[in-house]
């Protein structure tokens, strides 16, 4: 007791300090986090891959060199080549675009769409609510994975089919999440007041609700993007997804599989391009969701 | 409410006893399946055949695809039987036969004592039956019957004008005009002679319960898993087959059914990829079969699709395709550079035709001057494994950026195995992979099978139409004297190589690969093995 006594004073000024914002909160919660920040870094470095691709790699994607198939990485090629003689580094650094390009645009689908139904439902409640909670229940009961198969073998394979089966599949996680806080948040004093003032339901849903619904679904999406980016290259490796030539990390795991043995290097590379992408997402979406979720404060 | 109790522990037991019922039955068809080495009492000799695709049908008469005749093979047999290891001539069904002066009437004798599966007799009636069924058939039930034999009753240039029972072994075959691979066309597998009882009555389902005099007997098919074959006990020649029973699966994966080799769930698997060779050499346990070659793969070119409506575009792309740097990469050297249709061990072949160089330059050239407006085409690839080419989907990887090169966009795509030859066959695509494994070592059996317009609808995928070659053709199927024949074959060879409908890319050798103890396995040029002889040590 006679400890703690003397520690009061200053923690009341650190959250005095602390109180300019709860944004810039969350960032210096945030910063503190190491493991969050290396996850950070490793998706700040594959962002950098993919905005500047064609300037970082050494080849295009599909420049093929027959006599130069299978060849070990050497200081040529740094990570190989493939069966097509292509350079797997190029290939790599071209592929980040792609796999990016899945994960945030089927995130993004899947955050607008999940939102406008959850909000929906949460707020009208009723019998929209009942049906708008089924559907999400009849697509969760698929596995995510083998509902993607069905959606793009409908749609036919490619890898825009693919991000918009992976943008399905995500529909109902954020759309059961912006419904239970749409649901918590309607019982709030300053709702209640808003209403009654007379503020229209438009307005009251994107003005007041929807913002303040957001910091769960922004540590979701991040997540989620973790996810997007295996269920893509899964597509890809089953040969729904990205197609020839495309440099899809996945397709080039299932086309190196063949040479697992004789060269390994084939499917080393772009297996750890997708763990490392993927380890990123993971760890910046737990650190943001340890700063962002008021109840992980002591 | 008792009542109800009672019901709901009746609808419990009831659950719990189908429950052990279906264990129980799993349990015995693993048994039946289950390896040769288990020390089952009686020592069935099973052989697992894993291979790239599945049948499309095991009625013989109604496919053209050579998966199908894997099988049928064992469970038919023809009139006329090939060489163990060649095309050459003989005995089978039929006995003797003798051909009438002009070529016109043929005359077979049969061999007696034989009985289908279903125990219906053969005889001379049974081959009239099975001949009656094909002739009043058309093009689209039985399409290798129509390349064939020029037609079906009443057709201008059909082949056969009727078929006779003399007596109750002796058949007489009576021709409108003479063709000279006749009794080569009769030794093919789709001319398996089926038990008139059971096609009579199953019908279009023939397919799904075959029943022939082969040394195998039909026993399941579970589609695009398995087609299982057992031994015919009553089969007609003396100490056949060795094993018990054959099981075919497919399992279209290469690495996946080597794999399956490996560990000892299959015995043996063809489309064996040529880089894996090396190392199944180097295993004592595993053994490489090489089949004798006579196939070709090839690139077609749909004639009534623009692009390809142009010769030049057709030439452009013969020049823009580098094949050397292909077969290195993808048949790893097992396979020579085609020039033409056909392989060079077929007689007739015409070494002197050029073929095309690889020319990226020319090509563009030629583009150019065809006015090829930069329109994207579809690049259609084998699903499947083929013999004739081990990975349709990265030729036509490489075949993509060779055109991407000269200029001409594609899109690579596929289908499963039958829709991918359906659909080619009725000319949906405008580039496509695929191949030939020759039937009968004749000539015929690939310029006239797969380049003329007779075979539009059934094997000529490009929908070529040429008076010239027609008229060769045709001409060297009524031609008896050897020399004069060949001359017209090579004439249509060049004449095919300058109208280029085809990118012919590679003749192989394809290999399969087997457990080290099996013994006598010769496999057949055609690709259709019969499996009779076939033991394990």
């Amino acid at each position: 007791m006679s400890q703690m006594a003397p520690n009061l004073p200053s923690n009341v000024e650190a959250q005095q300090e602390k109180s300019s914002g709860p944004w810039k909160e969350a960032w210096r919660s945030f910063k503190k986090n190491k493991i969050a920040l290396v996850g950070a870094i490793i998706v700040a470095f594959f962002i950098i891959l993919a905005l500047f691709g064609p300037l970082i790699a050494p080849q295009g994607i599909n420049e093929q060199q027959l006599s130069e198939r299978l060849k070990a990485p050497s200081t040529d090629h740094w990570f190989g080549t493939d069966d097509f003689g292509r350079d797997i580094f190029s290939r790599i650094v071209h592929g980040a675009r792609l796999s990016l390009m899945v994960g945030f645009l089927s995130v993004i689908g899947s955050v607008v769409i999940g939102s406008a139904l959850g909000i929906i439902a949460g707020y009208y409640g009723r019998f929209i609510d009942a049906i708008i909670s089924r559907i999400f229940d009849i697509l969760l009961a698929f596995p995510s994975i083998l509902l993607a198969i069905a959606i793009v073998s409908v749609l036919g394979p490619s890898l825009t089919n693919a991000l918009i089966a992976i943008a399905i599949i995500n529909i109902p996680n954020f759309g059961r999440l912006i419904r239970s806080k749409v649901l918590s948040i309607k019982q709030e004093e300053y709702i209640i007041a808003a209403k009654a003032i007379g503020m229209s339901d438009f307005r009251l849903l994107f003005a007041h609700i929807l913002p303040n619904s957001m910091t769960p679904v922004i540590v979701q999406g991040t997540l989620a993007i973790a996810t997007a980016i295996i269920e893509a290259a899964a597509l890809g490796f089953l040969g729904l997804g990205a197609q020839a030539p495309q440099p899809e990390w996945g397709k080039m795991l299932s086309d190196a599989r063949v040479y697992l043995v004789n060269a390994p290097w084939t499917m080393i590379f772009p297996g750890l391009a997708i763990m490392l992408t993927v380890l990123g997402f993971n760890l910046m979406g737990d650190g943001l969701r340890d700063a962002l979720d008021p109840k992980m404060k002591n | 409410m008792k009542k109800k109790r009672l019901l709901s522990l009746g609808l419990l037991l009831v659950l719990v006893l189908s429950t052990i019922l279906a264990a129980c039955s799993s349990d015995k068809k693993d048994d039946a399946t289950g390896n040769k080495d288990s020390g089952d009492s009686k020592k069935e000799k099973i052989l697992v055949f894993g291979r790239g695709g599945d049948s499309v049908s095991l009625d013989p008469i109604t496919v053209t695809d050579g998966e199908s005749f894997k099988v049928t093979q064992n469970v038919f047999e023809t009139l006329i039987n090939f060489g163990e290891q060649d095309t050459k001539l003989q005995p089978n069904l039929a006995t003797k036969w003798e051909a009438s002066e002009d070529g016109l009437t043929y005359t077979f004798e049969l061999q007696e004592g034989v009985k289908f599966h279903d125990g219906t007799d053969f005889n001379a009636e049974a081959v009239v039956k099975n001949f009656e069924r094909w002739m009043s058939g058309d093009a689209e039930k039985f399409p290798y019957f129509a390349s064939m034999f020029g037609g079906f009753k009443g057709d201008k240039e059909a082949v056969i004008k009727e078929v006779k029972a003399d007596g109750d072994y002796k058949v007489v075959i009576t021709l409108n005009r003479a063709q000279a691979p006749f009794l080569k066309n009769l030794a093919m597998s789709p001319f398996g002679i089926a038990s008139p009882t059971a096609f009579e009555k199953e019908g279009d389902k023939f397919g799904d319960n075959p029943v022939g005099t082969g040394p195998f007997k039909f026993v399941s098919w579970k589609r695009n898993d398995s087609v299982t074959i057992e031994k015919n006990k009553d089969y007609w020649k003396e100490g056949l087959p060795k094993l018990d029973k054959v099981i075919f699966r497919s399992i279209p994966d290469n690495s996946a059914r080597l794999n399956a080799l490996n560990t000892g769930e299959i015995d043996l698997a063809d489309g064996i990829i040529p880089s894996d060779a090396a190392s199944i050499q180097s295993n004592s346990k595993l053994q490489i079969f090489e089949r004798p070659s006579m196939n070709v793969g090839y690139l077609g070119l749909t004639v009534t699709r623009p692009p390809f409506d142009n010769v030049k575009v057709r030439q452009a792309v013969n020049h823009a395709i580098d094949k050397q740097a292909i077969i290195d990469a993808f048949f790893e050297g097992k396979a020579e550079i085609a020039k033409n249709p056909m392989p060079s061990v077929i007689e007739g072949y015409n070494d002197d035709v050029k073929g095309y160089d690889y020319n990226p330059e020319k090509a563009k050239a030629l583009l150019k001057e065809a006015g090829y407006d930069g329109k994207q085409i579809e690049l259609w690839a084998m699903p499947v494994p083929r013999p004739y080419m081990p990975d349709g989907q990265k030729v036509a990887e490489a075949i993509q950026k060779n055109l991407a090169d000269v200029g001409m966009k594609s899109k690579i795509v596929s289908y499963e195995w039958a829709t991918y030859l359906d659909k080619a066959a009725k000319g949906e695509a405008d580039a496509f992979l695929l191949g030939w494994t020759g039937d009968n070592g004749d000539a015929d059996n690939f310029l006239y099978t797969l380049l003329d317009e007779s075979n539009i609808g059934s094997n000529n995928y490009t929908f070529f139409k040429n008076k010239e070659t027609h008229k060769l053709l045709l001409e060297a199927q009524t031609e008896t004297d050897e020399a004069k024949r060949n001359e017209l074959y090579k004439k249509a060879q060049v004449i095919l190589a300058e109208e280029a409908p085809w990118v012919p890319l590679a003749h192989s050798t394809p290999l399969l690969a087997g457990k080290a103890d099996i013994v006598d396995f010769k496999p057949h040029p055609t690709g259709s093995d019969i499996l009779s002889k076939i033991d394990f040590k």
